[in-house]
């Protein structure tokens, strides 16, 4: 078994009286994707700019491929920032090869797959122009191209569709789970929950400065599970109302049950034979990732 | 590391050399530069002819002017001495002769002559044929005295025995080291500037968390300081082979076309010599390294051009010392003053050049001062490259020195 590709322990960051980041454990194994997840300002990028070692950790240690993230390790690193720019002046196939370059590549072979990724990504008639004059969505998409070029082992990208409309998302969504699937490591921070249902096997929730979740994204729901119900029934909605239900919404067509502690999902469905409404869809329910954010990210904002 | 370091070197210095600006500047320095010297002589005033018709009444003085007006570009053309000015006058009109030079006993008793010409004249001709005038009446009435006393008109030798450094001849160097020590002024400060533009522009651009993903930011500062400054050396050589090419083979066939002119071969003085040339190379370099390590980290204490421009007002004054003590400098190149200042490693580059040429400093000095920059330039980047790895990924408002000072303690 290989050294996992990031391991944090005890890791403590603060800036002045500020603790971004506070006694954070995280250990992502090679070739997984996961999610890192959290409310603005929670950590997120502190976080990635110690396992890129932009940063130092006040305590603990951080460790990239089984070691210290000297420049060595990074290199293999593919980083795309949240806050991310290039050289306005300089022509988009010039770009990429000096970030090509700066990883290690050559010229030669950063312009050779520089020149495959654009005309995959269907820039390839702009290689030649100003980055200034690429539109927002082709702006992003180079940033991708810079990222990957040098075929990093982990991808580590922050916000990565933002800006993009649905077709590129599914595009570049397809590329990294392809990229994954080749051996890549990736972690990737998002507040598109639905985004990161689908695309993660791991999920690590930070919420002011400490972990609040963390680990496999089906044990997590499985976890989290609170026996929740979808129904959907013809009739009066009255029955609904009693000690059994704890919360009752309207969600779509029908209705999303929270149950008291402790009630079989059984009752639920002998009550609604009793109030005599003709039932259309009883479903047990996991959490979504989302409920499951804001569950937690809410409890790490009061404490 | 190398690759990376040497990729960004290659950037800064192609980005910048292929650039519409660079070379905008270059061909627009020297002109800017030379016209300001030489133009205002060169448009001053071209004669309509160059005939000018002497009539000298006391048949003794233009034997004396003749040679000095052919040498300042005149065509002398010599009439009889009971000559009537008024059959000239319709030639000036015309503009057949520049004008006549009317010379009588006025002139030979207080160098008093009459100049007829068809409209005004230059200042600078002016002078001249006043001088020649002048001159020609002292030489006739001395003409007796014999050519040693004639000899003394020339203006006399001088010879300097320098105590400290023996008999030398004073040179034409003082243009140089005035010249020289301006374009050094002007080109740290455009370098170092650019340095802290590009640092900015990482910066506001947010290319540079990129950037420092893969490269530690010394090398990202080293690497750009070194691709900027092999911009300005680029620049610099170009200046200096044309001006060679100009001084060696422009200048004579300008002077000779236009003998008026000749007042310009002065400029060929200015040519450096190789001892100079690299005494400038060794003043620039020194100079650009020590500015431009706190230029970098000017650029990435601030957020904005107007942030950067406020807060490089206290390297703008280290840079405008030198400039402004610099003519008091080359007067005075031995004085306390000039001594002191050209040893502080931020005023050095400007002074201890002016001084160096103008052959005041002897080689400790000027090892001694490039040695004080050296060390100098050796803290700024420790202190400076300590701000810059902080700065560069600081965004928001601009920092107070107590922060900035935390950055170099933490760094």
């Amino acid at each position: 078994m290989n050294a996992p590709a990031i391991r944090l322990h005890g890791v403590t960051k603060r800036f002045g009286d500020h603790t971004a980041v506070r006694d954070l454990d995280l250990e992502i194994p090679e070739g997984t994707i996961c999610g890192l997840l959290g409310p603005n300002g929670s950590g997120k990028t502190t976080t990635i700019r110690m396992i890129l070692g932009i940063y130092g950790p006040d305590r603990g240690t951080v460790e990239l491929f089984g070691g210290s993230p000297d420049h060595r390790r990074r290199r293999r690193v593919g980083y795309l920032p949240e806050e991310r720019g290039m050289y306005r002046t300089m022509k988009l196939l010039d770009h990429l090869v000096f970030i090509g370059e700066i990883r290690g590549m050559r010229p030669r072979e950063g312009r050779r797959r520089g020149m495959a990724w654009l005309e995959r990504l269907g820039l390839s008639e702009w290689a030649d122009r100003r980055v200034e004059d690429l539109s927002r969505g082709m702006q992003q998409k180079a940033h991708f191209i810079a990222t990957v070029l040098h075929e990093p082992d982990l991808l580590i990208l922050d916000e990565p569709f933002s800006g993009l409309d649905p077709i590129n998302q599914d595009l570049l969504e397809s590329i990294v789970l392809e990229l994954n699937a080749r051996g890549a490591t990736i972690l990737f921070s998002t507040h598109l929950m639905d985004q990161a249902e689908r695309l993660c096997r791991r999920v690590c929730l930070i919420s002011c400065a400490e972990k609040v979740l963390d680990g496999d994204l089906r044990e997590i729901r499985r976890a989290e599970d609170r026996g929740d119900l979808h129904l959907v029934f013809e009739g009066d909605e009255g029955w609904l109302a009693t000690p059994e239900v704890a919360t009752a919404t309207r969600a779509g067509e029908g209705w999303r049950l929270t149950l008291a502690p402790g009630i079989d999902p059984q009752r639920i469905l002998a009550r609604a034979v009793e109030a005599g409404v003709e039932m259309r869809r009883f479903e047990r329910v996991e959490p979504r990732l989302h409920e499951i954010f804001v569950r937690h990210a809410r409890t790490g904002d009061s404490r | 590391m190398t690759r990376a370091v040497g990729a960004i070197v290659k950037r800064e210095y192609l980005q910048r050399v292929r650039s519409r600006w660079f070379v905008i500047a270059t061909i627009a320095g020297p002109i800017l530069f030379g016209g300001i010297a030489v133009l205002p002589i060169v448009l001053s005033d071209a004669p309509t002819s160059d005939r000018l018709v002497v009539i000298d009444r006391t048949g003794e003085l233009a034997g004396a002017m003749a040679p000095a007006l052919t040498g300042i570009g005149y065509q002398v053309e010599r009439v009889d001495a009971d000559a009537d000015l008024a059959d000239f006058i319709q030639a000036v009109h015309d503009e057949e002769v520049f004008g006549v030079l009317v010379l009588d006993s006025a002139t030979l008793r207080r160098g008093a002559a009459r100049l007829v010409v068809g409209s005004a004249i230059s200042p600078m001709r002016e002078v001249a044929l006043r001088q020649i005038v002048g001159q020609g009446a002292i030489a006739t009435r001395l003409r007796d005295e014999g050519p040693e006393l004639l000899a003394l008109l020339g203006g006399g030798v001088l010879e300097v025995d320098r105590l400290d450094r023996g008999t030398e001849v004073e040179s034409a160097d003082f243009a140089l080291a005035y010249f020289g020590a301006f374009l050094l002024y002007i080109t740290l400060l455009f370098y170092a500037v650019a340095v802290m533009r590009s640092v900015l522009e990482e910066k506001t651009s947010r290319v540079i968390e990129i950037i420092i993903s893969s490269v530690r930011p010394i090398e990202l500062m080293l690497g750009k300081i070194v691709g900027v400054g092999a911009v300005g050396l680029t620049q610099l050589g170009i200046w200096a082979v044309s001006l060679v090419v100009l001084a060696k083979l422009g200048l004579p066939r300008l002077t000779a076309a236009r003998p008026e002119l000749e007042i310009l071969g002065e400029l060929g003085s200015v040519v450096p010599g190789v001892g100079h040339l690299a005494l400038f190379l060794a003043f620039f370099l020194g100079g650009y390294f020590l500015y431009s390590g706190l230029y970098a980290a000017v650029g990435a204490m601030t957020n904005s051009d107007q942030e950067a421009q406020q807060a490089q007002a206290p390297l703008v004054v280290l840079m405008v010392v030198p400039a402004v003590i610099l003519p008091g400098v080359i007067q005075n190149p031995d004085s306390v003053l000039s001594l002191w200042t050209s040893q502080v490693p931020f005023f050095a580059p400007v002074l201890m050049f002016a001084r160096a040429v103008s052959g005041a400093a002897s080689p400790l000095e000027i090892g001694a001062s490039l040695v004080g920059i050296g060390l100098t330039t050796v803290g700024v980047a420790w202190v400076g490259g300590r701000i810059y790895r902080v700065g560069i990924l600081m965004t928001g408002k601009r920092p107070s020195l107590r922060e900035v000072w935390r950055w170099v303690r933490v760094g």
